[in-house]
Parts: C-alpha cells; structure tokens; sequence
C-alpha cells in the first residue's frame, strides 16, 4: 500500500525533460515502533486498575455488658478521628490528657505503643466523630494493616469524648 | 572456474504488514479499554494496601456518593430473584414490566416510593439526574429491606457485600450503612478501595518480605 508504482513514460516528445525518478517507498518502522509503543501502554495501564478489597469485620453489637471486651489500661490507645484530618489520642482511660496528631504522624505513635506494649495486652480503639470522613476511617484501618496490629476496634466516641473533641476544635479553630 | 553470481536481495523489510498488525491491535485494545462498564455512580475510592481483588460474582454493592447519597448495585444472574423477595417482604406486587425494567437497570438509586418510576428509565435518561438515593436514616432505613431481600433471594449462598465510599462521605453515613448490615446479621463487609504500595519499612512490609523468603526456602 505503501508503494505505488510509478511509470514513467519515456516518450513524451522533443524538448520534455524527464522528471527525476523520486523513490515513493516510505520507511514504515518508527511508525510501527511508535504503534507497539502505545500498545505496551495500553496493556499495561488496563491491567493495573483493577479495583481491590479491603476486608472489615464489625462485632456484633451486645446489650449486655458482661459480653463486652475487657481491656487493660495499660494496653489501649484510642484514636478519635476529627474534623479536618486530624486525630485525637490517648493512652488508657483518660480523654482529658488526649494530644493532637495527623494521618502521617501517627504511624509512629502506633509502633511506640505496640514497641512499649506486650503483643496480649495491645488493643487499639478507633472512634471517628461525625465530622470524620470514610477516607478517615479507611486510613486509620489500612494502618492497623501496615503496622500489624491484631486487635483493634472501631466503635462511636462517648459524648463527653465527642464534647472534648469540639472543645478543642474551638480553641485551635479547626472549621 | 567463473563463481556463480549471487543475486544480491534487498535488505530492506517490507514494514506495512507489521504496520498494519500494531495499529490493528492498538485499535482493539483502545476500544476494549472503553468497553469497560461505565460507573453508574462516579465514586473516587480512598486507597489501601490491601492486595485482594474485588469479588465480581454473587454481589450486592453499596455504593455511597460524595453527597452522602447511597445507591445500590447486584450482580445480574440475582436480581431477578431479590425483586420477587421484595415483593413479598414488602407487599409490593410488579409486573413481568417492571422486572425487566429492573433486570436492565443499571443500579437503585431511589426510595421504594419512585422504585417503578425509576426502574422504567433508560441508562441515558437516569445521566445527570438528581438522585434521592436510597434512605438509610434510622427511622426509615430502606436498605435494610433490601439487603434482607437480597439474603433470602440467595437462600444461603454465600453473598459478597461490596461497600463503595467516595474520599468524601461523612462517617455518619457510613454508619448508616453497617448498621443496615448488621440489622440483618452481616459482619463481613469488602471494601473497595484502590490499590496502593505498602511503605517500605513498615511492619507489614517486612511480614510480607518474611513470607516471600519463606516460600523461596
């Protein structure tokens, strides 16, 4: 196709002067490199953006309080998730002395406490507020993944956690 | 003794055929790119590092929208049979219409009230539309019914229960859903999320490193 056959007629009388045979052959091969290209692209882009599952398994929720969990003190780290990407935590049972983080930083604070803690006692407690967002709440789990805890929960923050957290948003003018 | 000539070839190739080969087979693979199901709801999932892909077989799909708005979605092969248990759950009665309309649409993204209205638009029409969603407040938790339809549709086959959030959807309606879920004893939710690295370092990341030494051994 590429080719087309050119004939030259070679009479065409006295005085025309014949035309410089101009080869039509066009060189096809960066076309062809530039098509396997895109094909390679293609390929590779499709298989890549597949959607993947994150598995989450919720308790059943009790009425009885003798069937909840039992956690030690010394083990638990409750994260409460606010407004604006930031978290609130706390070690035990305390949320008066909770100290303020973000979604980067906390990472750390969870390998702190399961470093400083034995493998039995760690029990990480997750609350998002109202305020929180899904991508929170997805973040906060898919860390409990990266850094191999075991044990957690998420559960809804008290109302004196969740008045606290609103507290301190006033103060430090989180919108 | 005079040596026989050698005919001298060309070393050029002839590309047009390759040619027509790598534009044939990017065409195809630009248009199979485009075949894939469009999303009815256009949701931007959060990442994990998460590794399991997506179940795609026996599946109910919730699908909540940046705007807080939850629509529902299933595997074809079950909806005809969770419209009949809706029927019977919920006195509702349809006709042989209303159960093709509801086999060829897409996802539910309306109260029970519009359910017919709704079901007998095409795709094209339902684009762009304002949405009411299905409601999920505790008073009127309409999700609910239809999971429980979608259970006993299945009559024990296992059902994968697929939850689709956009970054931005507030937890509360989050909550809302799982509530909807454990109403009817369900604990075990999938997550649809995108796929992301696991940071290198971290305590998964030397399991996984563990694991992979250990299958080499």
């Amino acid at each position: 196709m590429a080719e087309m056959e050119v004939k030259q007629s070679s009479k065409k009388g006295p005085g025309v002067k014949k035309g410089k045979k101009l080869s039509t052959r066009v060189d096809l091969t960066p076309m062809v490199d530039l098509g396997f290209l895109l094909i390679t692209f293609f390929i590779f882009t499709t298989t890549v953006s597949q959607p993947t599952a994150m598995n989450l398994n919720m308790p059943k929720d009790t009425k009885d309080p003798n069937l909840d969990m039992k956690v030690k003190n010394s083990g638990s780290l409750t994260l409460m998730l606010g407004k604006g990407n930031v978290i609130y935590y706390y070690y035990g049972d305390d949320p008066t002395k909770m100290q303020t983080t973000g979604y980067k930083a906390v990472r750390q604070i969870i390998l702190d406490k399961k470093k400083s803690t034995p493998a039995a006692d760690l029990f990480i407690i997750i609350k998002p507020d109202k305020d929180a967002t899904y991508k929170n709440a997805v973040d906060i789990l898919d860390e409990m993944d990266i850094n191999d805890i075991g044990k957690y929960a998420m559960v809804d923050p008290t109302p004196d956690e969740y008045s606290l957290i609103q507290k301190t948003e006033q103060a430090g003018g989180v919108k | 003794m005079a040596r026989a000539k050698i005919k001298r070839g060309s070393t050029s190739v002839d590309m047009t055929p390759m040619c027509d080969v790598a534009f044939l087979l990017l065409t195809f693979f630009i248009l199979a790119a485009q075949f894939k199901p469009s999303e009815a709801v256009e949701v931007n999932p959060p990442s994990s590092v998460s590794n399991k892909v997506a179940p795609e077989k026996d599946f109910l799909n919730v699908t909540i929208s940046k705007d807080n708005k939850v629509y529902l979605m299933m595997d074809p092969k079950i909806k005809g049979a969770v419209l009949d248990e809706l029927g019977k759950e919920r006195n509702m009665s349809f006709s042989a219409q209303d159960k093709k309309n509801f086999e060829n649409s897409d996802f539910i993204g309306v109260p029970f009230s519009q359910l017919k209205q709704f079901i007998a638009l095409k795709p094209e029409q339902v684009k762009g539309m304002e949405l009411p969603g299905i409601p999920v407040d505790s008073t009127n938790n309409e999700l609910k019914a239809w999971i429980s339809a979608a259970i006993n549709a299945q009559m024990g086959e296992q059902l994968n229960f697929l939850i689709k959030g956009d970054d931005a959807v507030k937890y509360p309606t989050f909550k809302a859903v799982i509530d909807a879920f454990k109403a009817n004893d369900q604990y075990k939710y999938n997550l649809v999320t995108n796929s992301k690295a696991v940071p290198e370092g971290s305590e998964l990341y030397k399991k996984n490193m563990m694991e992979h030494n250990a299958e080499k051994k």
